[in-house]
Parts: C-alpha cells; structure tokens; sequence
C-alpha cells in the first residue's frame, strides 16, 4: 500500500537503495544506452515473441527509468523528457518483478551485441537484489534461497540423504568398474581435487555424479567430496543477494581450507561455476588460496596427459553441443567441452551459432525455478528450438544442469525427441577401462529384487511398460490409473515406492503427490515422478509439502528409471538401517 | 566568397561558440568526475585472460563491425551510423574554421564536398527517424529526448547545408545557432552518449579480458 506521501515503504526502499547502491558499472549501463535498437534480435523473448516491450532495452528500460529520474541530471528536472519515473506502490515493485524475474534469464547475449557493452545482466540483477530485499521475488527462488542459507544447498538435501547418496553411488561406481576398491572418499584431507557438485546430481539426477566417479577413477585422481559446503550452486546469483552469494561461496572455501586440497573442480553448471569461482570470491571479499576450474578443464588435461583414453565410437550417434551462457559469455569456456566431445564422439556438429554468441537454453537466470513464467519460458524457446532441430542431431550435450532441465522441457515441448545430457557422461560412456574384475551383482546384492512399486499412471500403455520393466527387474508392482484408484493403492498395498504421472484427468498427481506427503501414514513413502508435463518442477522448487524423491520425463530412458529407482530405494533404505541401529554411515 | 556578416552574427558565430563551448567542456568534466565517484566493482580472482589486449580489442569493436553479431547482422545501420557520425564530426570542424578562416572552405568544390556530407548526415537521421516512429520496437524505448535529439541534429545538417557557401546570414546564423544550443544541451542529454562510451568499453573489455572472454574467439561469420 501507498503510504501518505503517495509511495508505499517497500518501494521506497527499493528507491532508496538503487539511488544509493550503485556501482561505476552499473551507472555506466545504465546512462549509455542510447535506444539504438541493436540489441533487439539478440534476446530470445523478442525474437520469438516480436513483442516490443521484450526487447533488451525495453526492459532495462523499466529499471532505467528510475535511473533517469533519481540520478541522471536532466532526468532529475524533466523526468519525463528522459523516460524518467519512479515506483511508488507495491504493484509498481510487482510489475519490475515481472520484468526483472520473468522475462530476462540474465545470458548477456545482449551485451556482446551492444556497441557500448550495456550490461543487461547486471543492470536485472541490480534490480533483483533489491526487489527480494523487500519480499518481492518468485516463490522458487524464495524457497531456494532459504534453504541455502539454512541446509547449505538449493534442495534442502538432509546431510544424511547427501552422504547415504555418496555411499550408495560409491557402491554403484563399484558395480561399474567391477573394483571394490573404487572409492567415493569424502573429507580426505589433503586430496588434490575438491569436488563440488550441483545438489540435482544429488537429489534428481545421480547419473552425472557417477560418471564423474568413474572418470575420476579411470584417471586416478586423489579426490575428495566435502561433507559440507559441496553444493556449488549459488542463487545469490539469481536473486542478486550479494550476502547470500558470500554465504554459499564460504561454505565451500571454508571446507577447502579445512581440507588443505590442492585445487577446486567445479561440476558442469554454469552459474555454478561461475559463481563459485568468478564471483563469490568478490561477494565474500576473499584472496583464496587454492586454484578452481571447472571439471571441463580437468577432463582435458587428463585427456592431454594421458590419463584418460576415449574411444568416440561408444557415442555414435551425432551429437550437437549446447553452450551455457554462464560458461561461454562470463566464463571463457567454449573450447574444452568441444575438445572433449570431438573425443568421446563420432559425429559431433557446431548449432549455429555457437559458443559466445549462442542462444540461452531459456532456463538460466534461476528461472527453472520459477514456474509462474514456465509457460513464458516455453514460448521464448522456440528459438533455441529451432537452433536444435537445425543441427540434426540425434542427441544434444551440455556443461550445465540448469541447460539440461531447461533444454530437456523445450524438447518436450516442441517434440524434438532428443536427450539430452551432460559432457562427463559422453565421456564415460567413452572411457576405455579394463574389464570389470568382479561381475556387478557380486558387488551390489541388494539391487531392487523383492521391493514394491505402485505405479500410478492414467496411461494404459505407460502403466503396462513400466510394470513389466520393474517385474523383469524382480520388483513387485501394483498398479492403478487413476488418482482415487492410486490413493486407495497405496494404503492397501504399502509399497516401497511410488511412481506418479502429473497430467491425470481429475485430480492430478500434483494433488495426489500433496496428499501423500500430508498424510501422515503414507508421508514416508518414496515417490518418483515420471510425467510428459513440465509443471511438475513447481514441485521440486515452490516445496509446500517435502519435493518427490524423484523425477523422470517420459518417454522414459529405461536405464535411468532403474537407476533413480534404485538410488530413492538404496538410499531411504540405509537410512532406515541406520535410524534403526542407531548406526554411523 | 563569403559575405561580410553583421556584429550580431560575428559574435554568435565567435564568442558565443567559445562561452557555449566551455560550458559544454565544464559540464563534461564535471560527468567524468561523477562517473568516477561511483566506486567500481572489482575482481579478487586471477585473471583468465590478458586485460590489456581485451580493453584494445573492446574499443577496436567500434571499427570491426564483423565482431559483433548486431553489426554483423544490420551491416546498413552501421554503414549509417559511420556516415552520421562522419558527418558530424566534419559539422564540428567546419564550426571551428569558419569564424576564423572561412576562406580555407569557401572554393565552390570543397563547398560541394561539404554540402554532400552534410546531406548524407541528415539522410542518416531521416532513417533513423523513421526507424524511431516507425517501428514498435524502437517507438517502445523512444523518450522525448531521443526524438528531440534526432529533430535537432536534422535540423543542424540543414541548416549546415545552407550555410556551407558562407553567403547566406540567416543560413548561418541558424547553423551558429543550433551549434551553440547544441554544446550546452549535449552534455545532459542522451547524445552525450559518447563520454559515457571510453568508460564502458574500458570495463567491458576489461571484464570479459578477465573471463577470458573477451577477445572474442571464432565464431561462424554466417551467424
């Protein structure tokens, strides 16, 4: 509400703030820009929308105009010559939200484009900062940012959940390399490499931790995983909460202190990586002791000194390349994930255009954790879309877990029917190792042999699929095609674990999935959710009840089924070993 | 041969200029010296890549239009961008030799030569004009300013045009005119533009050098 003096206090202290807070290149952004139009066919939400208040500079123009009415000389007398206006209610500070939030994913291509060099993604992230210092901030980013500044990591993963993960990936990356040996080492003090990983290849998507492991291994590496401070995440990036940003970034300097590692390697996300190594270091005003670089880097020179051995015919399909914005546009990194996939693949082929000057996948600047703008985000990616199906390709490569879900979603969305993957498993796919010296089931027992799947789908083709994969398995299942038919399933059946489709008639499995976390008897059950929709990510991010243990788009890659299935069972059952034993991991 | 002028226009053409000239130089002086009260933000890591041959490579995008994938694409705007800004700077000159050896641009060729390049100037900004009004994108983001700027700078090449061959006082009086308001008005409006441009190229090359980034590696030209 607007207080008596016609401004309400948020926005006052979003005035305030901005007036008050700028720095030299901010200003600089913001006075240069000379409405030259430039820019305009280099943001996707214009390109694919033609709507003119998507242009860069219509939208910087929305925090601009404060700029030219607080700051800028002839502005502060004519405000209204210049563009000039301030913000007055907490409407005016949701409709700059909107802008700021939901129609910018902050991937400079704009700025590489603008003859001056405006910094669009500074100028958002400015105004980023001081709208979520007043509350206003999409509800994902808010309860990302809260779990970071109080679990440490953007998925709220337990300590216990991380490390019975790293246990049982430990045990998988045994069964792959047929080494009891291979180890998963956390805390070794002194190791040569710290790895830090996005908590996704934690919660949701184990598959590039593990080929990380095995290239690891293959290169036999003294590495470490931290017990804290291993989320290499950072959404003080997103949400331009410089504190934050210092917190997630101490976490982890903190530990590799502690630990007295040689250097820090950075999993493949590109903001990641670039807050990890580029910008925390400035938030958290430290001198660090220790070298960082991403796991691309790492790979490379382990391919350059013979440490790895790649054999690309294990990848023959042709494979396109996607560039993160964080990583080619505000990291320099363009050449080591193709030197890496030309290595690991037969056919590899340039999207066009590439590295610096690529398109954003359309989930960067925290925005897969916004799904008020899902709907938003979809239609902007035609472009990339486009990008995609021009290539070819059967399959498309990434260096960043963000790309890969938002990438993964446009795919869906625009029926491209390619996967999508990150470069560490094209290259442990290409690894060449020794035989296994030990069959796999010698080294994991447990498997899921026994366990009891529901499976609610409305699908009949799915749920037949899905039951015969699982009984092949020797898992026991149950099925049920509908949300009252799977409620009633699971009191009845009491199974090990759900699988639930979203997009049901009547009531979804977004509603089934709410009332199962909220009753009490079957809260406890694990549940994974494997949908054609994309809306299920409001799940994983808004969190009004704990997020599924697990998520799989269809059509479902078989192989990635049984291992999340595996990894959501494995895992909940040694912590039920250890909370009934008392027992430490 | 240029005409014998009248005090008035004497002193438009003389001190006037030298009293709008050094306000425009005070006013500027006193921009860089806000611009530089903002503290800049600065990096704590190594650097990835080399700042100086960054920053050169960020000013030098100015005259390597292959570059940047705007010019790149909208070759003609950089084509009109070049010849306004030509001709704008040959405006200038001319201000400075007028008042005080109009004889050395008063041959009818060189008065020729003038008249085109002020001609090409204000077809420049006709087009840019029309780009302004005409597309919702551009008329999106256009302030009043930005119009008013463009209308002025028509009506200086006009008025640049008629008082090329020096015979015509209203001409110049119009262009000496124009000139004067233009050197107080310039500095507080967004045709000041280029104070800010050294600074932000300065940071941008030296940001994206820091990445590694910048200079920018290949790129396929058909992007």
């Amino acid at each position: 509400m607007a207080s008596g003096n016609n401004q309400s206090a948020s926005a006052r202290a979003v005035v305030e703030g901005f007036k008050n807070g700028l720095s030299r290149q901010a200003v600089l952004s913001l006075g240069a820009c000379v409405h030259c139009g430039m820019c305009n066919d280099s943001c996707h939400y214009y390109l694919a929308t033609g709507d003119p208040l998507m242009t860069p500079a219509a939208k910087t123009d929305r925090v601009r105009k404060l700029f030219k009415y607080h700051v800028d000389w002839l502005g502060r007398v004519a405000p209204a010559w210049v563009g000039g206006s301030t913000l007055r209610t907490d409407e005016d500070l949701r409709a700059l939200e909107d802008v700021v939030y939901g129609s910018c994913t902050m991937c400079r291509r704009c700025t590489l484009s603008c003859p001056f060099g405006v910094d669009t993604a500074l100028i958002m992230r400015t105004a980023r900062g001081l709208l979520t210092a007043q509350g206003f901030a999409p509800e994902g980013v808010k309860v990302v940012s809260k779990d970071q500044w109080e679990i440490g990591n953007q998925m709220g993963v337990s300590q216990e959940d991380y490390l019975e993960t790293l246990d049982w990936l430990q045990d998988e990356l045994r069964g792959e390399v047929g080494d009891p040996d291979a180890m998963i080492p956390i805390d070794k003090e002194g190791a040569h490499v710290l790895f830090l990983v996005n908590p996704r290849e934690i919660k949701y998507a184990p598959m590039s931790l593990l080929a990380a492991a095995k290239i690891f291994y293959a290169a036999g590496e003294d590495w470490t995983m931290p017990s804290v401070g291993w989320d290499n995440t950072n959404f003080g990036l997103f949400s331009g909460d410089n504190k934050l940003g210092a917190h997630m970034g101490k976490l982890a300097y903190d530990q590799a202190k502690k630990l007295g590692i040689g250097k820090v390697v950075i999993s493949e996300c590109g903001h990641g990586f670039r807050a990890t190594k580029w910008e925390a270091p400035n938030w958290a005003k430290e001198d660090l002791p220790f070298p960082m670089e991403s796991f691309l880097e790492t790979m490379v020179e382990y391919v350059n000194t013979g440490r790895l051995t790649l054999d690309p015919t294990a990848n023959p399909r042709p494979v396109t390349y996607h560039d993160p914005c964080n990583l080619a546009r505000s990291a320099g990194i363009t050449e080591e994930p193709r030197f890496l996939l030309k290595r690991s693949c037969l056919d590899f082929r340039e999207m066009t255009p590439n590295r610096q000057e690529n398109y954003c996948c359309t989930g960067g600047g925290g925005a897969m954790s916004m799904s008020e703008y899902a709907q938003r985000r979809l239609k902007v990616a035609s472009v990339k879309a486009d990008q995609i199906r021009a290539t070819g390709a059967e399959s498309v490569a990434t260096a960043c877990h963000n790309c890969v879900d938002g990438l993964a979603d446009l795919i869906k969305h625009y029926e491209l029917k390619v996967p999508v993957r990150n470069i560490c498993e094209y290259v442990a796919d290409a690894l060449v190792l020794p035989a296994p010296a030990i069959a796999r089931e010698a080294l994991i027992p447990a498997g899921l042999r026994g366990r009891k799947v529901l499976v609610i789908d409305d699908d009949p083709d799915t749920v037949v699929y899905l039951t015969t994969l699982l009984q092949d398995q020797g898992l026991e299942t149950v099925a049920a095609h509908n949300a009252a038919e799977g409620m009633a399933a699971a009191r009845t059946a009491r199974p090990d674990l759900i699988t639930l489709d979203i997009s049901m008639p009547g009531r979804s499995g977004a509603d089934v999935f709410a009332r199962l976390r909220s009753d009490a008897e079957l809260a406890r059950i694990p549940v994974v959710i494997v949908t054609g929709a994309i809306d299920f990510r409001e799940l994983m991010y808004k969190r009004n009840v704990p997020p599924p243990d697990g998520f799989l788009q269809k059509p479902i890659d078989p192989e990635l089924l049984l291992m999340t299935l595996r990894k959501v069972l494995e895992v909940r059952h040694r912590e039920c070993v250890v909370s009934e034993t008392g027992a430490a991991v | 041969m240029p005409i014998e002028v009248s005090h008035f226009t004497e002193v438009l053409m003389d001190q006037v200029q030298l009293v709008a000239l050094a306000v425009m130089a005070a006013v500027y002086l006193l921009k860089i010296r806000w611009i530089l009260h903002y503290k800049a933000a600065s990096e704590r890591t190594p650097s990835r890549g080399d700042h100086g041959q960054a920053i050169r490579y960020s000013y030098a995008t100015l005259a390597m239009p292959w570059e940047l994938p705007s010019t790149r694409r909208h070759w003609f705007r950089y084509l009109e961008f070049g010849l306004l800004h030509v001709a704008v700077a040959v405006a200038i000159l001319v201000t400075f030799v007028m008042p005080y050896w109009p004889r050395l641009i008063a041959g009818r060729d060189t008065i020729g030569v003038l008249q085109v390049v002020f001609a090409v100037g204000l077809l420049a900004v006709a087009s840019r004009l029309v780009r302004r009004v005409g597309t919702a994108a551009m008329r999106a983001v256009s302030s009043p300013d930005d119009h008013f700027s463009l209308l002025m700078l028509a009506a200086w090449f006009a008025a640049a045009i008629l008082a090329a061959p020096q015979t015509s006082e209203p001409a110049l009086i119009a262009f000496f005119g124009l000139t004067a308001f233009f050197l107080v008005y310039v500095p507080f409006s967004k045709i000041s533009h280029y104070i800010y441009w050294p600074f932000i190229r300065y940071y941008t090359g030296k940001h994206f050098g820091h990445r590694g980034v910048y200079p920018a590696k290949s790129v396929p030209r058909h992007a």
